[in-house]
């Protein structure tokens, strides 16, 4: 079994917790205590795409309050994976999103980490159109210009929760498989396991910032 | 008493409706009356014989339970308290049960024609849902009809405690004053103070009537100006206070709103105004989410006012730095846990850092990933961590004893996890071999653990005060002197980090992981690394030293 982490970032109260508990527990509160500090998750899935591939998430769901960012690289040190949350009625929440995935690519850099945008809360657009506030082309052009995945789901109904982790974990999978095979060319002594560990990148934030 | 601030502003801005009216206190639920209603319907003197009955109404047990049990346990003995003989029986005539339902108290069962009325025997004595993922109901009764009796004897314990001090009791119920500062007293706070005496028992131990008039008018001031404040700073708060209001205790009757009620609940209001006003007190920390959950349980106990000032003191004298804008308070905390984690539970410290982090201190610099988890107990001051009983429990001893409490407590906590985690390898048979298996253990076991803590019990009476743990040895003194040598050390680091340079990240970035490696820590703590170790031993030794004098002298 591979283990792959994954940290949920965004704005406070866009639904990194819902999403989280949608995928790990497939339920919904509609009033959830605001996350403080981080919180701790894990979940396997069996991908859909390599039959015989199980992928154990371990995911820490984190803070929204802008404050909570110092503590951020803590999170996403060795980190495979982001998932960076907004609200698709809040404008002003893919903002954030957008300066988190700023933040990844400058401290971790992209080549390694696979950033996936989700835009939640999709429900209410549902019942109410003019409650969307961020088309989608819009945050589907810029995923395509930032080379992330990009995904719109609902963490109420659950529509779309569960493709995320698919798709992330087939991207994490084959990122790794490739890598390995490509290590293993270069005779490195290394294994799979060890290579799936990211080194630790620039620990001078991690503390002080 | 009741002073109107403003009536019904509203503010058009980011469609936030901002309402600072009406008084300070109506807010605050008398822990007695609130299941008024609810009491009503159980006058029966006899205690519940079972909470497993069909029956929702006739059986439940809810604080009301609790009132009726004050009236008619007679034998409870607590085995652990050699003082103090039982008393007679006539004060249970004592026990008020208001005649009349007060106003303020938000009645969830009125007016509730179109939704179910909410089954009160779901709920405890504070408001709280009795079950959760972690409790079942029936985990939860069967602990509570033993707990609640513990409490009645505690109670008789207190007033006796009271009446040998020549303090009185008002016509509420409640003391004015409690004795002044003793071992004794210390002693019965770490077994509990009685659920409705704790708001003034609180305010008195943190001197929060010194605070409040040195500062007398000011927190009206703060009200009546809010209305004027909207830079780009109090407006980011005041969003963010916004959408935290309906996540404080989602799940709390108070904070809840009534069904074919309009108006938002006045504890939620309260709640509003205490956040915005301190947000604008102290622009330093603003407003820092987990203050939500400190407020929200102080307004269970205390009026808006003293609420506010309460939280002054917690997030200055106890929480030092802990909710300021940078946080860089809730690292030195960490590091501080680290500290104590290495010392006093060596075995698990082992399981959370490797050799060459544990080395060369690099862990205040690079916190273990542990703290991620822990960080969130010191924020909330385990609110929302722990189960209600067991946060107020630690709650006396935090405003009586300062802050070491929060990290003892943490050690116990942490010294359960690591025994579940060793029972759960043991019934594995050391499948787990991997780091990461073992780490993901480790978290599991630091969120899970703690929820299921029902008992406060646990530990207090098993672990926290037991001299095996060798505890005792980390008093205030300890733990300020250790938050000063992570504050100066974590600074240092920075300040190496900062001539160093901020490389920029390279592909291989293994590279500059090697150069942020232990030399460099170690040059950059130089010889202050043994220092700490000194004061540590030091401290020790001064106690024992302190202690043989004392001795000595008695002889």
């Amino acid at each position: 079994m591979l283990q792959f982490k994954l940290v949920l970032l965004g704005d406070s109260s866009v639904g990194k917790s819902s999403i989280v508990h949608r995928f790990v527990k497939d339920s919904f509160d509609e009033f959830r205590e605001s996350t403080i500090g981080a919180a701790f998750l894990s979940q396997t899935v069996k991908l859909e795409k390599h039959q015989d591939v199980t992928i154990k998430f371990e995911i820490w769901d984190t803070a929204g309050q802008e404050r909570y960012k110092s503590l951020a690289p803590m999170y996403y040190r060795n980190a495979n994976a982001a998932l960076v949350v907004y609200d698709v009625t809040q404008p002003d929440s893919l903002v954030k999103a957008q300066s988190w995935v700023e933040e990844l690519k400058h401290k971790v850099g992209d080549q390694d980490l696979v950033i996936c945008l989700v835009g939640n809360k999709l429900d209410l657009c549902e019942t109410d159109a003019s409650a969307r506030q961020v088309d989608v082309e819009d945050a589907q052009a810029y995923s395509k210009e930032q080379k992330l995945l990009f995904h719109e789901v609902s963490a109420k109904t659950g529509a779309g929760v569960g493709q995320i982790f698919q798709e992330i974990g087939e991207h994490v999978y084959e990122r790794k498989t490739a890598e390995s095979a490509a290590s293993a060319a270069a005779q490195s002594r290394k294994t799979l396991n060890v290579e799936l560990q990211r080194p630790s990148t620039n620990d001078s934030t991690s503390c002080c910032a | 008493m009741d002073d109107i601030i403003s009536v019904g502003r509203s503010n058009g801005k980011n469609g936030v409706r901002m309402v600072y009216l009406s008084s300070k206190s109506p807010s605050v639920p008398n822990l007695n009356e609130a299941f008024y209603g609810d009491f009503r319907r159980r006058i029966s003197p006899e205690r519940p014989q079972s909470h497993l009955s069909p029956t929702p109404l006739a059986e439940e047990q809810t604080n009301a339970s609790l009132i009726d049990l004050y009236g008619d346990d007679e034998n409870g003995k607590d085995e652990n308290e050699p003082d103090d003989a039982e008393q007679e029986d006539g004060r249970n005539s004592e026990l008020p049960v208001s005649p009349t339902l007060s106003p303020s108290v938000t009645t969830p069962a009125q007016g509730s024609n179109e939704e179910a009325p909410k089954d009160f025997s779901q709920y405890d004595r504070y408001g709280f849902k009795k079950q959760n993922a972690h409790i079942t109901q029936e985990q939860y009764h069967e602990w509570w009809d033993e707990y609640s009796r513990y409490c009645i004897r505690r109670k008789r314990k207190w007033q006796d405690l009271l009446a040998k001090s020549g303090l009185a009791l008002s016509d509420n119920d409640i003391p004015d004053r409690f004795p002044p500062r003793s071992e004794k007293l210390k002693r019965y706070v770490r077994k509990g103070i009685p659920a409705e005496w704790r708001g003034q028992a609180w305010w008195q131990f943190a001197r929060g009537q010194e605070k409040l008039n040195r500062n007398k008018g000011v927190y009206d001031k703060l009200l009546a100006s809010l209305n004027d404040r909207n830079d780009k700073v109090f407006s980011r708060d005041l969003e963010v206070i916004e959408r935290d209001l309906h996540r404080t205790f989602p799940e709390n009757i108070h904070f809840q709103k009534q069904p074919n009620d309009n108006e938002e609940p006045l504890m939620i209001q309260s709640l509003r105004r205490v956040l915005l006003a301190f947000s604008d007190y102290n622009p330093k920390i603003g407003y820092c989410q987990s203050m939500n959950f400190l407020a929200g349980l102080l307004l269970l106990f205390l009026d808006e006012e003293k609420t506010f000032w309460m939280l002054v003191i917690i997030t200055s004298r106890y929480l030092p730095g802990v909710h300021n804008i940078n946080l860089e308070g809730v690292n030195i905390d960490q590091g501080v846990l680290m500290l104590c984690v290495k010392e006093y539970l060596p075995d698990f410290w082992q399981r959370i850092v490797t050799k060459e982090q544990s080395r060369n201190y690099e862990f205040l610099y690079k916190l273990p990933p542990i703290t991620l988890c822990t960080a969130s107990w010191f924020m909330s001051c385990f609110v929302g961590i722990v189960p209600i009983e067991t946060t107020l429990r630690i709650w006396d001893c935090l405003f009586y004893e300062e802050s070491h409490v929060l990290f003892k407590m943490s050690l116990s906590i942490l010294k359960i996890c690591d025994q579940e985690v060793a029972a759960a390898r043991r019934v594995m048979r050391n499948r787990v071999t991997n780091k990461d298996d073992s780490d993901i253990e480790i978290f599991q076991a630091i969120q899970s653990v703690p929820k299921k803590l029902l008992d406060p019990q646990t530990i207090f009476e098993r672990v926290i005060f037991k001299r095996r743990l060798s505890l005792n040895n980390l008093n205030q003194e300890e733990i300020d002197r250790c938050r000063r040598y992570v504050s100066s050390q974590r600074l240092k680091l920075k300040n190496y980090a900062d001539i160093m340079g901020d490389k920029p990240i390279t592909k291989d970035s293994t590279k500059r992981d090697i150069s942020i490696g232990p030399d460099f820590v170690e040059n950059a703590l130089s010889s202050e690394v043994y220092g700490f170790r000194r004061s540590l031993t030091t401290a020790h030794w001064n106690n024992s030293i302190k202690e043989k004098v004392r001795q000595i002298r008695r002889k």
